[in-house]
């Protein structure tokens, strides 16, 4: 569809719902939510990417309903429920392009009284880390977790199956997605990174090239999880069959391409009270099969990671949370023997420490918030504030920073440290 | 005759004293408190209700919460789950809210965030945070422990007990103790007074309006005022229904994440 049509449905579309008839004038048809946001975030660090002022300028409309059937059937009987949410988004960034970012459109249905399943485009999450993720490795979006889009965007949906098992014992959650959905990582037009084949970090001048798996049977992503609680505690099992989200792997370096290399992943997790507060305790054992013995120095190598969360109530709306994450590369020494003398090399350990200031004023009504990455072993840091200011049940204004620091170009983090940014976001919920 | 008419009379009305000075006397502190508990909470075996909160700020701006709550209890006077979904405003429509009550122990909470499918934990140690930004709190909605006070009836004339409640302990208690006036007709509680350790006026909770709903009377209207931030939440229950049925397995994660459509609808 062309811009002119995007932007005629769109005008069309909100202006229905600002006059409030959409849930009038189509008697009988579900009610339409969403909500209608400006976002702005100013570039406070210089980098060689398409802007130099801001990284995030953009209009967006959400539309979002659910159906569920009536009647007498077959349908209403299995409680089917056909569930629809989608973007609008005006793009100033590219100069105003728009598009439809269609985020969820599943039916969901419920064939067994012990067994429910969604098909269709949908979000999917599971695991205890806040803001990090062992286990789930459905993919993300960290460009908008970067330039400060909600929440929400950090999630990007899956096109698949999930069917959900509640025998008597243990629960069991099954999801096929056949074409594996990458991460959306920087690369370099709105977030600058390191890149290895330009030696440091890179903005437009990135040229690699990225590829995806072949559209295969044999490449479909499968995931579980098997969970239940155990009195106050819930504790979890989970399998991956997929790929790694994040392309960290070369296919060919003369060509500067990379790939997203095969990874199992198996893990376990469990969350609770402990200490006055909520424990949570979670490890994953991500398996490389395409470089098992760990002596491919194109190849990312198995690894485990081990991560370990708390958070507390102090009274007076005030929230803590704190987590401590270790990432371990096995085989190293493999790795360490097959690097080139100019390749650019990892450590064994990676330490990353987090911490969750939430705190409200004025009846909840505002909202403060840090999040801050940091990782001793790296020397890097991430520190995420924000203000969200209720200022009506309609309106909502946050305002926050990216604010990232590095000793070095080419660690996570540091990677990212010229994408620091203070954006601000305007909404209109209806 | 004449005189053994007057001695049935005398007994008669010995006998109504002796009832009457019983039927006040029958109840010791701790009875009345447990009989008003479990008539404002534990109604049924379970419950089910359409909540519309409006919150009105010190200033006079008004906000709208709109959810369904979902309660059983597991054993009355003990353990209850509550299951909230949220309708208003549209920014938080879908998101539910869970709790396993435990008089005894902290709280089990839940959050299911639609948007991004996330069930996260919430630390429950303050129950005397606001619930959802209304001048209502946590213990408010799902019931303080009722040994988490020392009770003195301080007052019996009339048609309410008056109950004086000291926290045992003062670990995160904003007040130094509170008056409650339970209804001696069905013991409802119908009104609180919070006081600080000045002996001034913190916040008031007061029923509105009752109504006999399947045999349980029943709180449909109340007001909670706070003269420390100011401000006031108005809370109307609509839908009341006892004894639905519902079953424990609602309260699971497996309904976090989808709401029984037949329970939320």
């Amino acid at each position: 569809m062309g811009k002119v049509a995007y932007i005629t449905l769109y005008i069309l579309v909100f202006s229905l719902l600002c006059t409030g008839y959409a849930g009038n004038v189509f008697a009988g048809m579900p009610e339409i939510h969403g909500f209608a946001e400006a976002d702005f975030g100013l570039k406070i660090a210089s980098d060689d990417t398409k802007r130099d002022d801001y990284n995030l300028f953009e209009q967006r409309l959400q539309l979002k309903s659910a159906y569920f059937f009536e009647g007498e059937n077959l349908l209403v009987e299995k409680s089917a429920a056909v569930n629809f949410k989608a973007d609008f988004v005006v793009d100033e960034y590219y100069s105003g392009k728009t598009s439809f970012d269609l985020r969820e459109l599943n039916f969901s249905f419920t064939p067994f009284d012990f067994m429910d399943t969604k098909l269709g485009r949908q979000i999917l999450t599971w695991g205890t880390g806040d803001y990090l993720f062992l286990n789930d490795l459905f993919p993300k979006d960290y460009i908008s977790f970067f330039t400060g889009r909600d929440d929400e965007y950090l999630k990007k949906p899956s096109d698949g199956a999930r069917i959900m098992l509640y025998p008597k014992h243990v629960n069991l959650d099954l999801v096929f997605i056949p074409i594996f959905e990458p991460n959306e990582t920087p690369k370099g037009d709105r977030l600058s990174f390191f890149d290895s084949f330009q030696g440091g970090i890179a903005g437009r001048d990135s040229d690699r090239d990225i590829s995806k798996p072949p559209r295969q049977i044999k490449n479909s992503v499968y995931a579980a999880r098997a969970y239940r609680n155990f009195g106050s505690y819930e504790g979890a099992l989970y399998l991956y069959r997929g790929f790694d989200p994040s392309p960290k792997s070369y296919k060919n370096e003369a060509t500067r391409q990379l790939y997203y290399e095969r990874l199992d992943a198996y893990g376990s997790s469990i969350r609770g009270p402990i200490f006055d507060g909520i424990g949570n305790a979670e490890v994953s054992y991500y398996y490389s099969p395409e470089d098992s013995k760990g002596n491919i120095r194109t190849v990312q190598n198995s690894m485990v990671k081990y991560l370990l969360g708390y958070e507390k109530d102090m009274g007076n709306d005030l929230r803590l949370g704190f987590q401590y994450m270790l990432e371990q590369t096995l085989n190293y020494k493999q790795y360490r023997n097959a690097l080139l003398a100019t390749d650019y090399s990892w450590d064994e350990f990676r330490h990353i420490l987090t911490n969750r200031i939430t705190k409200y004023f004025v009846n909840q009504t505002v909202k403060l918030s840090v999040f801050t990455f940091f990782s001793p072993s790296d020397m890097d840091a991430y520190t995420r504030p924000s203000v969200t200011w209720n200022i009506t049940d309609a309106w909502t204004w946050t305002t926050g920073a990216d604010l990232i620091w590095g000793k070095d170009d080419t660690t996570e983090l540091g990677n990212m440290k010229k994408n620091k940014n203070i954006f601000t976001r305007v909404r209109y919920s209806f | 005759m004449k005189r053994s008419i007057s001695y049935l009379l005398l007994g008669a009305f010995v006998l109504m004293l002796a009832v009457s000075t019983s039927f006040a006397q029958e109840f010791t502190v701790e009875q009345i408190v447990e009989k008003a508990n479990l008539a404002s909470y534990y109604a049924g075996n379970d419950g089910k209700s359409d909540v519309n909160m409006t919150i009105t700020d010190s200033q006079g701006r008004t906000r709208k919460r709109e959810f369904r709550i979902l309660r059983l209890d597991i054993e009355d006077g003990k353990d209850q789950k509550f299951y909230v979904y949220f309708k208003k405003p549209s920014d938080v429509a879908k998101m539910v809210f869970m709790v396993w009550k435990h008089p005894d122990a902290d709280d089990d909470r839940w959050l299911y965030l639609p948007a991004l499918d996330l069930v996260r934990r919430i630390a429950s140690s303050d129950k005397r945070s606001s619930f959802v930004g209304s001048h209502f709190l946590y213990e408010d909605v799902s019931g303080r422990g009722i040994d988490a006070d020392t009770h003195a009836l301080v007052d019996s004339s009339g048609d309410y007990y008056k109950i004086k409640n000291i926290p045992k302990s003062t670990k995160g208690v904003e007040f130094a103790y509170y008056f409650v006036w339970v209804d001696k007709a069905n013991f409802l509680p119908m009104k609180a007074e919070y006081y600080n350790a000045q002996d001034e006026l913190m916040r008031i909770i007061e029923a509105l309006e009752v109504s006999e709903i399947k045999g349980h009377p029943t709180v449909v209207r109340s007001v909670a005022k706070d003269f420390e931030r100011g401000g006031e939440t108005l809370m109307e229950f609509n839908n009341i229904k006892y004894d639905n049925g519902l079953t424990e397995d609602i309260f699971t994660e497996r309904y976090l994440r989808r709401a029984p459509i037949k329970w939320v609808k």
